[in-house]
């Protein structure tokens, strides 16, 4: 209503004399007796929405069921957050450009090259921010997992506003909450520093914003504005773009929806352009000679060698799979089974149109997966937990109504009800007995189990060992590289990430004489894997011995001195 | 920085033009009310014309159809004025308990000092304002009755809208500006207790107005000055809109005019600004946008210049990628603007069943900036008219009277851009 703006009575006597500092004041001077009264509309009644408004904020059992399951998450997935899962790649690449930011050093140590929108690590840079300048040395992989912990927390809460928006009872909110956050493969992968779980946040953010009960014009330009922030954070969440239309045509009024839609996409691809037009301001739009460019960045991720067809087996992508099985079946499998559930029986259950955007979300993302030729990276999977776990208790929240509430009349006999009931009993039951043994094994490994203590040994004999780090060059995975830089080692040109002594030209420049100008390499599980195609890294580790070995077997890492000392 | 004060006054433009829109439960209060059987409000309908014999007949024969039981209408006509007031008499001939013709002796003649000639003899509840060229709905006056017994409300706007959007590439944005004002706009004003009221089709009660000491005489904009000193003082107002009640009107029939309009309305809206009545607003934020919106002509003007060269000097000059992105902010929150207009339009012709083709969305684009160059110099105009002081008007007034009759100029402008008549003198 508008009708409601309260306006105090105020009998000021100077109001009066103001009134007639007209200029040239004539015959009639402007005087209005004292009177206020609320201001405003016609009084015309809005339309009663469709469904009950839930007001989240003021509702006690919403907030201490969601805080509840909150405080569940964020201790399952915060202990023993830097010994497990193992540190990847990846992290220790966002993070050390994240480092890069905060020195004010430009979006990344060395060139920027578009790989990916930059907006994701400048968010790590801005929540490693106040950590870093407290405890300095801090600013490495593992211990900022733990700024994770937010943003798994800050994803957790919005999927349970976002189930409650799409109307799911409280119960099934709760349960949305806790398959996000409890599952092991979401403990593992949303511990890690990864884009995608940042993405995960904006987009939930988005959902949230255009499933608002209000039906506000600035929300759903503010969904916009997420969503692009998502896209700008990791370029994948672009498939999910059309869920996300759904789901605001859908919570859009008829009168106002042709403003509300289109300002939202107007937001997301004014936002979404300036990436380009970042691009373009820097003469790095269009390929040339002597510059990355943003197209060639394009050009590299489309064109990146696929990983098979993700069923096909002994496939790279099969391989990806079945790690994400490896640590939970329920959420990937009855996630998507459900979501073409949903989908297929969009005319006859409520529940399915109120979750259409999400079920659609989860079944663009499976499509997207299994494109034979697509490249399919671990993390891929993060993107869809959410709207898998969405889709999951809508669907649990389906079954429940049908079986209680279905072809119930009045009059019904006691002992039908209770039939019910104890069937309902036994479903849930049935689905705990299976889900909850699997989810605790795979969770107590999380809680428990230690896959880092070769790294951190690795970077402790790195700055306990070597003698003069200052002029030592050393190449390392990224995950060591912040450790490296935090032992003394120069970023960038002393501590070099490996890949970079072979493919970028401001490096290769650096190392004329090839491996013998390097003085260690750390060997680890990623180095020897890409080596095969790096030919200064290969030799590198040709000629050179271990010094020091932490691990055994495949995951084992060395430390390997060149033999620059002895043979040339 | 200034691309920053651009951009959040844009952004707040924006949000403002945008109100009706907020929420479907907004957007259905912005209608009139169903209204609940007959009047109950005696209505007196100002109808001021001047050098106005062809349309007057026409638009007085059209009130007459109202379906409302209780109503007088007053035409004002000037002494000098001979062929407007046999087409007066005329009418008050035909129906005697209905017209009633007042003559205005004054000298010098405008808009404000016609109605308040008119004042005293109002016999209504309630006093009206149309202009001679107006098309009024016949159901109007039953919703406006309606609207003011179920709200209490002093003062009842009811919706004005250009049609004629086809005619030129101006007209299109000129009919755009008032539909998203009268749509949208006013109902944020009557919700925040501050508004500029338009020029006709505004229905005050008769004892508020008497008290308020009727129209200022001396103002170029007396339609805003009302509305400003009476919601000043928290009258209650009350804007409703419905596509098939609003009171059709045109454009001026030259991008001159048009000019020569909106400097006049800059004008007033400046000198509503210098009386200062707006101060008496109880809350700051209220003043705020007395402020802003009183100035907002101005503010549009330099903007209108301000953003493009911005932009030329981001892609043009070699500045920092940082505060290049950033002088590209107000850029932005103009593409969004630009956006919604052409939603805008898409409604606009949804609401009136006018068929909008695709060359009309692309005049409105390509039109934009060269709107905005006449709206920065007719901003420039009334700074400079209203800088060289009253005696610039002296002189109009003298050579006034053998003006160009008023029929060229159609209507107030969009919070009541004067007609003519004012052109015709001010003291």
């Amino acid at each position: 209503m508008t009708a409601t703006l309260p306006t105090a009575t105020d009998p000021r006597s100077g109001a009066a004399a103001d009134a007639t500092a007209t200029a040239g004041a004539t015959a009639h001077p402007p005087l209005v007796p004292q009177q206020r009264t609320r201001h405003g509309g016609l009084g015309v009644r809005p339309p009663a929405p469709a469904h009950p408004l839930v007001r989240f904020r003021s509702s006690r059992p919403d907030l201490l069921l969601c805080g509840a399951v909150l405080l569940a998450i964020v201790l399952v997935q915060g202990w023993n957050i830097t010994h497990f899962p193992t540190l990847s790649d990846d992290e220790g690449t966002y993070l050390a450009q994240a480092w890069a930011v905060q020195q004010g050093d430009g979006l990344a140590h060395y060139t920027y090259w578009y790989d990916h929108p930059p907006l994701g690590w400048i968010q790590v840079a801005g929540l490693t921010y106040l950590p870093s300048l407290l405890v300095p040395d801090w600013m490495t992989v593992a211990p900022m997992r733990f700024s994770m912990i937010a943003v798994s927390a800050a994803s957790s809460v919005l999927i349970y506003v976002l189930a409650r928006r799409l109307w799911l009872p409280r119960w099934a909110a709760g349960l949305a909450m806790a398959l996000f956050g409890l599952s092991p493969l979401s403990v593992v992968l949303q511990r890690e520093i990864f884009l995608d779980n940042l993405a995960v946040m904006w987009m939930l953010l988005a959902f949230c914003l255009a499933a608002s009960p209000s039906r506000h014009l600035w929300h759903h330009f503010g969904s916009g504005l997420a969503a692009a922030t998502a896209v700008l954070t990791k370029e994948t969440m672009l498939v999910v773009l059309p869920a996300l239309l759904v789901t605001m045509w859908r919570h859009s009024h008829r009168d106002t929806r042709k403003f509300a839609v289109t300002g939202a996409i107007t937001a997301c691809a004014l936002i979404g352009l300036s990436y380009p037009l970042y691009a373009l301001l820097n003469s790095e739009l269009l390929p040339g000679a002597g510059h990355v460019s943003l197209i060639d960045g394009i050009t590299y991720q489309m064109s990146r060698p696929g990983s098979g067809f993700i069923l096909a087996r002994g496939s790279g992508s099969n391989g990806v799979l079945r790690s994400w099985l490896y640590y939970d079946t329920v959420l990937p499998l009855g996630g998507l089974a459900g979501a073409l559930l949903l989908l297929a029986t969009l005319r006859w259950s409520v529940t399915a149109r109120a979750l259409a955007g999400p079920a659609l979300a989860a079944v663009i993302l499976a499509a997207v997966a299994m494109r034979p030729s697509g490249y399919l990276p671990a993390m891929y999977v993060i993107q869809a937990l959410p709207f898998l776990a969405l889709v999951l208790a809508g669907g649990a929240a389906s079954v429940t109504h049908a079986v209680l509430r279905r072809r119930r009349t009045p009059g019904e006999r006691r002992s039908l009800t209770y039939g019910r009931r104890a069937l309902i009993g036994v479903l849930a039951a049935a689905a705990a007995a299976y889900v909850l043994p699997r989810w605790y094994e795979g969770d107590r490994t999380a809680l428990t189990a230690d896959a880092n203590a070769p790294y951190r040994a690795a970077a402790a004999w790195l700055g306990r060992e070597v003698p003069d780090p200052g002029r030592t060059r050393v190449l390392v995975d990224d995950a060591l590289w912040l450790d490296a830089v935090h032992h003394g080692f120069e970023p960038g040109l002393g501590a070099i990430w490996f890949y970079k002594a072979d493919l970028d030209p401001a490096v290769t420049r650096t190392l004329p004489r090839g491996w013998r100008d390097i003085d260690y390499v750390v060997s680890s599980p990623t180095v020897r894997r890409d080596a095969v195609d790096l030919p200064n890294v290969k030799a590198a580790l040709e000629h050179s011995s271990p010094v020091a070995v932490f691990g055994s077997g495949e995951d084992r890492i060395e430390i390997r001195r060149t033999d620059r000392a002895d043979g040339s | 920085m200034i691309s920053f004060a651009l951009f959040w006054m844009a952004a707040f433009t924006l949000w403002w033009q945008m109100h009706a829109w907020r929420t479907p439960e907004t957007l259905a209060s912005t209608r009139f009310d169903r209204p609940d059987g007959e009047g109950r409000l005696a209505f007196s309908l100002l109808l001021p014309a001047r050098h106005e014999q062809a349309v007057l007949r026409h638009t007085i024969e059209r009130l007459l159809e109202s379906s409302h039981g209780d109503y007088e209408i007053i035409v004002i006509v000037g002494h000098d004025d001979p062929e407007t007031s046999a087409v007066a008499e005329a009418a008050a001939a035909r129906a005697p308990e209905r017209v009633r013709v007042v003559v205005d002796h004054h000298e010098a003649k405008n808009k404000p000092k016609a109605l308040n000639t008119a004042l005293p003899h109002c016999r209504g509840d309630i006093v009206g304002v149309f202009d001679a060229e107006d098309q009024v709905h016949p159901e109007l006056l039953a919703h406006v009755d309606h609207a003011f017994r179920s709200t209490a409300a002093d003062v009842v706007q009811g919706g004005v809208q250009l049609i004629n959007f086809h005619s030129s590439w101006y007209s299109l944005r000129n009919c755009l500006e008032y539909f998203f004002w009268f749509r949208s706009r006013l109902h944020l004003h009557a919700e925040k207790g501050f508004i500029p009221l338009g020029g006709n089709t505004v229905f005050v009660r008769t004892e508020v107005l008497r008290e308020a000491g009727g129209w200022d005489q001396n103002c170029l904009a007396e339609d805003c000055d009302l509305g400003v000193r009476l919601s000043s003082v928290g009258k209650k107002v009350v804007v409703a809109y419905d596509s098939d009640m609003v009171t059709r009107e045109e454009t001026p029939g030259s991008l001159m005019s048009l000019l020569k309009q909106r400097t006049r309305w800059n004008q007033g809206f400046l000198q509503v600004y210098r009386k200062k009545d707006w101060r008496q607003l109880p809350g700051r934020g209220q003043r705020w946008l007395a402020r802003y919106t009183l100035m907002t002509p101005f503010m549009q003007a330099a903007s209108g210049v301000i953003i493009p060269l911005n932009f030329a000097v981001a892609v043009l000059l070699d500045v920092p990628v940082g505060i290049a992105i950033i002088t590209f902010l107000p850029m932005i929150t103009a593409m969004v603007t630009f956006v919604f207009e052409i939603v805008g339009l898409h409604d606009f012709g949804r609401q009136y069943g006018l068929r909008v083709r695709f060359v009309h969305y692309l005049k409105l684009i390509v039109g934009g900036p060269f709107y905005q160059v006449m709206l920065a110099g007719a901003a420039i105009r009334a700074v400079w008219r209203e800088q060289r002081g009253r005696n610039e008007w002296e002189l109009t007034s003298h050579t006034g009277a053998h003006l160009a009759p008023i029929s060229a100029t159609a209507g107030a402008g969009a919070a009541g851009a004067s007609t003519a008549i004012r052109e015709d003198g001010n003291q």
